[in-house]
């Protein structure tokens, strides 16, 4: 031994602890190496013998706990110099008390903090990277959810209410136009023109003739706003365009980070987690967006302003605000698509507003993964007038099945105060229709309080029992993937970081314990409306669910049996609802006359668009 | 010149425990804390008060959402472009 080249001295300067010098000692030895391990309360001087007598690659000093560490380590330093230990062998420090602050201070060869394992420890002493091992650990592959469901309805009684509702709606909607549907033609051929919207693309003059005439029509079916901001090349209020060298800079910035990141899951089957961004500002959003990935997150949403959903016509060109919700443009969404990493399942909400068809259009065109639609809520939540509403919401969905995007379909308007069994009718009318016409719908119910729970009482006693009867009976229903959200426990929030993040934890871990596909998170600023989410609020949360997905495992919380009779409720509240949906025969009627939620529940009929829809042959 | 807060991606956090008389006191001091350390754009984001003292989150945004982020590499930071869309884009 003595005199060996792979000969590894261990040694606590520790008064007790040893353990993870130990454990690095094992897989050492499996590496091929051999080990001498010093026991617990060397000093200084046994260590500098002991290399000085066995003359090993390198002495591995450990120490946990953080007193005199520096003194000591000093110490170690001086003694190894004045032996001329340090010339011919590694020193290389260890443990809970070492920063790498000190390791650079005293010209230490390496240092290895909590959590190194064996497999960095053997790439230093090789000198090379311990980049493969990296990827094993980290290594993630975009997943779709949906290809584990058949989408088939397992309440034969509430399939069939489905299956009439959705019919006569697309039959309906068959016969109907709008500027919105309209528009989503006319972009896609414009991004046709434009190779996809690849900034490098260059016309030649017929394209660029070509597409002078297709622009014309596109602003024939715009407001005023949105043409005045293609003819005299102005932003729209409070916006302003980026520079090429801020687009420069932000993809610079991403490329530095091309992951994988932090593997959140722990067991199989564990949820996909998602967060949700649109701080108004693309090159904001995209330096979350790679914090996010690096923390965890396996999905994106991403949300736009209100007051862009609720123009007729999507702007051009990088913009940049300071409101909540970040603007589509063909630029922006292009962007923030070469930013994100391959893994990265991304996703853009259009479930309310004026362009919705178009939103999907850019979505299948430039990218994305998946959207989201609800036309129930996007008009009596999101402020879209119901028949247009239904109009494009389904055109949206055929543009989903046709790029084969899934779509997400959120329920918000319970937020509103509508009750759980109609929103949850909702949205299996929306999953109805988008699976008639092919698309693969992924249900959101809420995973939080809302404000009918608020009244109902019925999470007085825990947060548990409810959450679980919304998913259950969902799935009584029928056989789809589940994402809850939105994001988990909502509502439960408050600005204390702790708080939030133990309180969105829980939600994710019985969501986990359900083993529903995905889960939508919030920072630990969920409940602060004073300013922008801020990019650390955004790792508490990413941090902590990882550790409780490890914590849990495959472990399963089991409810209490209240849950059931919930589950059983809603679900005849989603029939009685779907009845009478059924016998008014007319979805856009239904939802004026408030059959999927009205007045005294918080919803209203929106307003924008109405009287926008046209019939056609 | 650069800083050190130049590399902040949008805000800073400050959280500790003041001794105080009163929550009002507390919210107060917490606010004027970071004020003192030079910030400008300044809020409390969480303040919860037990009697002898106040537990504190202040924040300080040194970059908003739309500003010039002079963490950018390259210089991103230069004046924005003042034109409407590209020419040829959809």
């Amino acid at each position: 031994m003595n005199g060996s080249r792979k000969t590894i001295v261990l040694a606590p300067l520790d008064p007790v602890h040893d353990v993870g010098l130990r454990l690095i000692a094992r897989g050492l030895e499996e590496h091929g190496y051999e080990t001498v391990c010093l026991p617990p309360d060397t000093s200084v001087e046994e260590v500098i013998d002991a290399a000085a007598t066995l003359e090993p690659e390198a002495v591995m000093v450990g120490r946990t706990i953080s007193y005199q560490v520096a003194e000591i380590m000093a110490r170690l330093a001086d003694l190894m110099d004045a032996a001329g230990l340090r010339r011919t062998c590694k020193v290389v420090l260890g443990g809970m008390a070492i920063k790498p602050e000190l390791v650079a201070e005293l010209g230490f060869d390496a240092g290895f903090g909590p959590g190194t394992r064996v497999e960095e420890v053997v790439a230093f002493l090789q000198g090379r990277e311990a980049s493969g091992a990296t990827s094993a650990r980290t290594a993630k592959q975009k997943l779709d959810v949906t290809l584990k469901h058949t989408y088939g309805y397992r309440d034969a009684e509430i399939g069939a209410l489905l299956d009439s509702i959705a019919t006569a709606a697309l039959e309906w909607a068959a016969t109907r136009s709008s500027p919105g549907l309209e528009r989503a033609r006319l972009r896609r051929e414009m991004l046709t023109l434009t190779g996809g919207g690849d900034p490098g693309t260059e016309l030649d003059p017929a394209a660029r003739a070509s597409l002078a005439q297709v622009r014309h029509e596109y602003l024939s079916r715009c407001d005023d706003a949105t043409v005045a901001h293609y003819r005299d090349g102005t932003p729209p209020r409070a916006v302003r365009f980026l520079s090429p060298e801020e687009i420069d800079g932000i993809t610079a910035y991403a490329a530095r980070y091309a992951g994988p990141g932090v593997r959140t899951q722990h067991a199989p089957g564990q949820p996909l987690v998602f967060v949700q961004y649109g701080t108004g500002c693309p090159l904001m959003d995209i330096a979350h967006i790679k914090i996010c990935e690096a923390w965890g997150a396996d999905g994106l949403h991403h949300f736009d302003p209100t007051w862009s959903a609720n123009s007729e016509g999507l702007p051009e060109g990088y913009l940049s605000h300071q409101d909540s919700g970040t603007v589509y443009t063909p630029e922006i969404v292009g962007l923030i698509k070469r930013c994100l990493s391959p893994s990265t399942v991304w996703t853009l909400r259009s479930h309310r507003g004026l362009n919705t068809p178009e939103v999907v259009v850019l979505a299948g065109l430039l990218g994305a993964d998946g959207v989201r639609m609800n036309p129930v809520y996007g008009c009596l939540s999101g402020g879209t007038e119901p028949e247009r509403m239904v109009v494009d919401g389904i055109a949206a969905m055929r543009y989903a099945a046709e790029f084969g995007l899934p779509f997400d379909v959120p329920v918000g308007h319970e937020l509103s105060g509508v009750p759980t069994e109609k929103t949850l009718a909702s949205l299996l009318i929306s999953a109805a229709l988008g699976i008639k016409v092919g698309a693969r719908p992924i249900l959101n119910p809420l995973f939080c309080y809302s404000p009918s729970v608020i009244l109902s009482g019925q999470m007085e006693e825990n947060y548990v029992d409810f959450n679980v009867a919304r998913v259950e009976a969902l799935r009584r229903v029928l056989d789809a993937p589940v994402r809850a959200g939105e994001p988990v426990a909502f509502m439960t929030h408050t600005g204390e970081r702790t708080q939030s993040a133990v309180t969105t934890t829980l939600h994710a871990a019985l969501a986990m314990s359900l083993e529903v596909d995905a889960v939508t998170i919030a920072s630990t600023d969920e409940a602060y409306a004073g300013g922008p989410i801020t990019a650390p609020s955004r790792t508490d949360t990413l941090i902590a669910i990882k550790e409780a997905f490890r914590f849990f495992g495959g472990t399963k919380i089991v409810p209490t049996a209240q849950a059931e009779i919930w589950t059983e409720r809603l679900v005849e509240g989603i029939a009685e609802t779907l009845a009478a949906v059924e016998r008014r025969g007319d979805l856009v009627a239904a939802l004026y006359e408030g059959l999927l939620g009205g007045r005294e529940d918080g919803a209203s009929p929106g307003r924008f668009g109405k009287g926008t829809v046209t019939e056609i042959g | 010149m650069a800083t050190t807060l130049d590399r902040v991606v949008d805000a800073l956090d400050v959280e500790t425990f003041l001794v105080c008389e009163t929550e009002d006191e507390g919210r107060s001091l917490a606010v004027q804390l970071v004020r003192d350390l030079g910030f400008r754009d300044v809020d409390l984001v969480f303040a919860e008060f037990m009697g002898h003292g106040i537990r504190v989150r202040v924040r300080a945004y040194v970059q908003r959402p739309g500003d010039l982020y002079p963490w950018l590499p390259g210089g991103g930071a230069s004046a924005p472009a003042a034109g409407g869309p590209p020419e040829g884009a959809a």
